[in-house]
């Protein structure tokens, strides 16, 4: 089961605020989540391979230059810009 | 008590190819901010990242050189950690099945350091910070990179300055990157800690990132080591963190707090397919490899002759080895050619990025040329010296040179003549000679090198000078 200190701890991982009134709600829905999740690991998986159920492999591309966009198309959702940059907030603290 | 270092590098080399890793944008350096990017390297929803073939090649080409295995079944992992540097808040990344995993890169002192894994994965992109926010390039975003981790084997700075070298050389051989250190096209990460001498336990590391030249690793490691050591002396802790390295103050500081490898939350990309690959593509790159440079300097010593220094000088850049190659084949000795180029040519590239380039005014093939005259006797070493000189200003043949009249040195008679002016017009060092200074003598022949403009045989000038000096 997932416990409330992890909880919080996933939360700052996530930059995410969570109220104290939230926390037991959250734990348990969280719970209930893995547990339904879990359920996965009752199936067969005797020799069968999850992670390349359609078995394909290699889909490269050659090494061949495509001109890249124009910049106001690449900046055109961009929340805010300056100087052809995406302008967040500042990360440093 | 006595202590001892134990460090393990990761490094980052970006890779030469011609566009990112999972879009078709080009990685050229520079260029104006955010014009190199695409919807994939931007990470807009809805886009489908496609790997780049050239970066499997480079990245197996990179493993093979280090002596690594390299895997049968690989895929890409997503990273994930949010910051403004990756656009879709994951790397994408190798977690468990790497290209190539267990190598080394044998070091001068006999010691081999462990290379655990070499994978591939995509570099971040560039931010700016000001006052109040930052600004966010994805030029570099996308560009594919290898990290070489290595073992925890490093056990003095001398071994870390020899391993980025080598590996830096060794990459550059291979042709899969230019490893500018000072364009970020190479950057390494070092795992410090230290422990008691004789001690099995490995002490609480800590991390210094992203450093970017040769000597800031060397004293960033002397300014940790002694850290470490001051702390365990007063009875402190070493924290386990990640510390950044100010090459102003020669200090190292604390960035943030390591997350746990957990807090990644690595997993498999689903957008990306299995890598597989077959053996037969490996043989086949394996093949195609250069001779590395460790290899050609013991070739060069062997089987060429040459003393070890100057094997060293000549191996050390692909293209000063191509050039030495081509300038030596077919003369007479191999030291000839490796003369010219130490001595004379080497006088013409001041710096290490020039070497690396060997653009120099006079072609391996003029100069082997020119070394054949030599060999066959028609001109003597004075005259081949002073015509590279020659050939090093102007960039013209050694034919255009020397003429005919010029070659075959001089006349028997006409050295005489020469010898006899020499004798009678230097008095005074005919007169120190006869007193015992034997060095007295250089300035005759030198006198007769002069006035053949070069063409005397210089030792057989000093023979004759001797002889006439003797019956006078």
């Amino acid at each position: 089961m997932v416990s409330k200190e992890e909880i919080m701890k996933i939360a700052i991982l996530s930059k995410l605020f969570v109220a104290d009134d939230e926390i037991d709600k959250l734990t348990k829905d969280m719970g209930e989540i893995i547990s339904f999740a879990d359920t996965i690991n009752n199936a067969a998986d005797e020799g069968v391979e999850f992670d390349n159920i359609n078995n394909l492999s290699n889909a490269f591309r050659e090494d061949e230059v495509v001109p890249s966009y124009d910049r106001e198309k690449i900046l055109k959702n961009a929340k805010d810009q300056d100087d052809g940059c995406f302008l967040v907030k500042n990360i440093m603290k | 008590m006595k202590y001892e270092l134990v460090a393990g590098f990761e490094t980052h080399v970006e890779l030469s190819t011609n566009t990112k890793i999972f879009c078709s944008c080009t990685t050229a350096f520079g260029g104006e901010p955010n014009t190199h990017c695409c919807p994939i390297c931007i990470g807009l929803p809805g886009t489908l990242p496609k790997l780049n073939k050239k970066v499997v090649e480079y990245a197996i080409r990179a493993g093979l050189a280090t002596n690594c295995e390299i895997a049968e079944i690989s895929k890409m992992d997503r990273k994930n950690y949010c910051y403004p540097d990756l656009p879709k808040a994951y790397q994408i990344s190798q977690y468990d099945k790497p290209l190539c995993e267990h190598g080394y890169i044998a070091l001068s002192n006999g010691r081999k350091i462990r290379i655990l894994r070499i994978h591939i994965e995509e570099d971040a992109g560039k931010l700016v910070h000001r006052r109040g926010d930052t600004l966010v390039d994805y030029n570099r975003g996308g560009v594919p990179l290898i990290e070489i981790v290595t073992e925890p084997d490093f056990r003095s700075v001398d071994e870390a300055k020899e391993y980025v070298e080598k590996l830096q050389n060794i990459m550059r051989y291979i042709g899969v990157s230019d490893c500018k250190m000072q364009e970020g096209s190479m950057r390494c990460d070092v795992n410090i800690s230290v422990r008691p001498e004789g001690s099995e336990k490995l002490g609480t590391r800590t991390e210094i990132k992203n450093m970017n030249s040769i000597t800031f690793i060397a004293k960033a490691m002397e300014y940790e080591y002694s850290r470490q050591v001051d702390l365990i002396e007063s009875g402190e802790k070493v924290i386990q963190e990640t510390l950044r390295y100010d090459d102003v103050t020669n200090t190292t500081s604390g960035m943030r707090g390591k997350e746990d490898a957990n807090d990644y939350r690595y997993f498999r990309d689903p957008d990306l397919v299995t890598i597989t690959v077959p053996r037969s593509y490996v043989e086949e790159i394996k093949e195609s490899l250069p001779e590395l440079p460790e290899a050609k300097k013991e070739r060069y010593v062997s089987e060429l002759g040459l003393p070890e220094s100057d094997a060293i000088l000549l191996t050390k850049y692909r293209k000063v080895a191509e050039y030495y190659e081509k300038a030596s084949e077919g003369t007479k000795n191999p030291k000839t050619a490796a003369n010219f180029i130490i001595g004379q040519i080497f006088r013409s590239v001041e710096t290490e990025s020039e070497k690396e380039e060997f653009n120099v005014s006079v072609s391996a093939e003029n100069l082997n040329e020119l070394i054949m005259m030599l060999d066959s006797g028609k001109i003597k070493m004075n005259l081949a010296k002073s015509t590279l000189d020659k050939m090093l200003e102007t960039g013209k043949k050694a034919t255009e040179l020397i003429s005919e009249s010029d070659m075959g040195g001089l006349d028997d008679s006409v050295l005489n003549d020469l010898c006899r002016q020499a004798v009678e017009n230097n008095p005074k060092a005919v007169s120190d000679y006869i007193a015992g200074k034997e060095k007295a003598v250089k300035a005759m022949v030198g006198f007769v090198m002069k006035n053949s403009r070069g063409k005397a045989d210089a030792a057989l000038a000093e023979q004759k000078i001797i002889e006439i000096i003797k019956n006078a």
